[in-house]
């Protein structure tokens, strides 16, 4: 995917190599205390092989690139504003790294965490 | 201090800040943050350069208000509460939520509370910043979190020396600011673009309204201030000029003693407006836009300040105007190529061919013609990155056939040069173009099409000369029917007409003229007319051609 011709030859860049650079905004973006696999195989092999990127998928049909990230906020803060900044700040990010457009980011909040029980 | 300010700072002193006082510290924060609300904007480059900032922390603030704003009488703590409330209802944008935490923090500290007094207040900021931390599993430092936290340590610092709630919000408004200054050293995409952090200055702005009403100062007006002059951006003021702004004026100036910024920017607000002042080694730069009348005035007004380095002085409604034309010729869309479609290369001499050929479902465009002939090099550069194997070239030009081939030789794309030797030729082959067939069938198609078209190209003589039995005296207009030349005449109208006749353009139906860029319009609507009167019966069409040194190109199909 993300493959681009030149004179010399091409350049491929893998779907991991994006799905970190998404891991990373995530993880920096306010509100956003951890990635949640998106089932419960994904749970496992990532407790297994600490695979950089869980929580986030990327998809690559030939001409667009989709990106979905499974999130898990801080309990107390608006679920959709943080949800809205992971998704800019993870387009953001990508498309600045790569130079293509990203099509979809989606969020998907798989729970809420709770700091304090004050 | 000012005896007023310290009048009222022992009257408060006896006031307890209760639920009441907070809703008007609340309003003093929102109030001098929305009035600075543009400058907090313009730093926005982290984590996203989209400059909301300023707005989404001023619409949060707004829903915090919006919740007290009928309340009567409270405790500070269930005050608290409700502008937590409000906060986190409003919250909008990454500043947006990170406010409402520390809000959210802030009430919580004063559950229970009646009124606010020193030690409160400091238990009440840590509080803030503990929240708000609590919100991010990697925060980044060099941001509002970090203003918080550096708050909330000055407050810590101020309580061992003092209980006066307004005296410990004073010396944390003064670290808050040293905070902000430091937040280029902890981010370095900060210091790249030259800001603060515009959330940390949000909060700043915040505390700082709060402040200001303590000591009776008016929240109305934004602060002045001075960037560094790398970060001036003098570029973008042009997207928004309003009526009564027609001169820019910069100068640059090194001022006697040092310069009360504030009394400055009120001197230049009563000349003009879009006023931004850098400062760097001890120079500063004064940019304003200003009435016609008034344009010197900026000038004579800081000469009065210090010495004048450098004036520049620009006419912004004629620039406008360059603008406009400008963006009207270069906005030219190109076909989207798709993989596995066959995509056109073509060389064009003027913008508003350009954009003709590109309206036709050009993919790419080169720039060249008759004395600027494109190499091979910038023909392949041109396809060699589309993203198909099928490549048509049209050079329209006798001269560039040859590159074209050449850039065919180099490439491993399957690439067919249609030899079309003028731009009506190149015109006429792009109707036949289907991009969905077989490269050598459609390009085959081309080709047979630009024998249906004639050309007349319409230029003055460079030298004296005789070619193909027409003699030619430099300067005279001559006309090429075909590439060859037909007649050379005194003027343009004269070429034109000769021309067509030469061409038998009454055999034909369409007449499509293409004027150049040196023709002037009125100029251009004579011949037209002329040429409409001499052929009722054909069908004639002037584009905006741009191409150099051929004041027509036409063509007859």
């Amino acid at each position: 995917m993300g493959k681009e011709t030149t004179t010399l030859g091409t350049i491929h860049i893998s779907p991991n190599a994006l799905a970190t650079i998404a891991y990373h905004a995530t993880l920096t973006s306010y509100g956003v205390v951890d990635l949640a696999p998106k089932n419960l195989a994904e749970g496992i092999v990532a407790t297994l092989t600490r695979e950089p990127a869980h929580g986030v998928a990327v998809h690559y049909n030939g001409e667009e690139i989709d990106i979905d990230v499974h999130i898990i906020i801080e309990y107390g803060t608006r679920i959709t504003s943080v949800a809205g900044s992971v998704a800019n700040a993870v387009r953001f990010r990508v498309e600045k790294a790569l130079g293509m457009p990203v099509h979809h980011v989606n969020v998907h909040v798989q729970g809420l965490h709770v700091s304090d029980s004050k | 201090m000012n005896p007023d300010v310290q009048a009222r700072l022992e009257r408060l002193k006896l006031t307890p800040i209760d639920g009441q006082a907070l809703k008007k510290l609340v309003e003093a924060g929102l109030t001098w943050l929305r009035a600075n609300q543009q400058m907090v904007n313009a730093l926005n480059v982290f984590p996203v350069p989209d400059g909301d900032t300023g707005i989404n922390m001023v619409l949060t603030m707004q829903s915090a208000y919006n919740e007290i704003d009928d309340l009567g009488q409270r405790g500070i703590g269930q005050m608290a509460a409700a502008v937590s409330q409000g906060a986190l209802m409003g919250a909008r944008g990454n500043s947006g939520v990170i406010l409402s935490q520390l809000w959210r923090g802030f009430a919580r500290a004063l559950h229970n509370h009646e009124i606010l007094d020193g030690p409160a207040l400091v238990h009440a900021l840590a509080e803030a910043r503990d929240t708000a931390y609590k919100g991010v599993v990697r925060p980044v430092e060099g941001t509002i979190l970090t203003v918080a936290k550096d708050a909330a340590a000055a407050a810590v610092q101020a309580i061992q020396e003092t209980d006066d709630p307004c005296e410990i919000l004073a010396r944390v408004v003064i670290e808050a600011d040293a905070s902000v200054q430091r937040t280029p050293e902890l981010l370095p995409v900060l210091k790249q673009a030259g800001v603060v952090d515009s959330g940390g200055k949000g909060l700043y702005f915040i505390l700082e309204g709060m402040l200001r009403f303590v000591h009776g100062e008016p929240l109305d007006t934004p602060t002045a201030t001075v960037q560094q002059l790398s970060a001036m951006n003098l570029e973008n003021t042009m997207d928004s000029i309003e009526p009564g702004q027609d001169y820019e004026v910069v100068v640059d100036f090194v001022p006697r003693e040092t310069l009360d910024l504030q009394k400055f920017y009120g001197e230049l607000e009563k000349i003009g407006t879009s006023i931004q002042v850098g400062e760097g080694e001890g120079m500063y730069r004064m940019h304003i836009h200003v009435p016609t009348e008034k344009r010197y005035d900026p000038i004579d007004f800081v000469m009065s300040l210090g010495t004048i380095t450098k004036i520049a002085m620009e006419n912004l409604l004629a620039q406008m105007e360059g603008i406009d034309h400008k963006s009207s010729g270069t906005r030219i869309e190109l076909a989207k190529v798709e993989p596995g479609k066959i995509a056109v290369v073509t060389v064009s001499p003027g913008a508003g061919i350009s954009r003709v050929f590109a309206s036709l479902g050009v993919a790419a465009i080169v720039e060249g013609g008759q004395t600027m002939n494109p190499s091979t090099k910038d023909i392949l550069d041109a396809f060699e990155n589309l993203p198909t194997d099928k490549v048509i070239i049209l050079p329209n030009n006798k001269n560039i056939i040859l590159a074209a081939q050449q850039a065919k030789d180099v490439t491993v794309k399957q690439v067919y040069v249609v030899p079309s030797c003028s731009i009506p030729q190149g015109l006429a082959a792009m109707m036949h173009l289907n991009p969905d067939g077989e490269t050598e069938a459609v390009a085959a198609k081309m080709s047979k099409a630009i024998e249906d078209v004639t050309t007349i190209e319409v230029t003055t003589a460079t030298r004296t000369v005789e070619i193909d039995g027409v003699s030619v005296e430099q300067g005279q207009v001559i006309a090429l029917v075909n590439g060859k030349l037909a007649i050379s005449v005194a003027s343009v109208e004269e070429a034109c007409l000769g021309a067509l006749a030469h061409a038998h353009a009454d055999d034909y139906e369409l007449i499509t003229l293409f004027h150049g860029e040196g023709l002037p319009t009125t100029e251009t609507n004579r011949i037209v007319d002329m040429i409409r009167a001499a052929y009722p019966a054909q069908e004639i069409e002037l584009q905006d051609g741009g191409q150099p040194h051929y004041q027509f190109i036409i063509s007859i199909e």
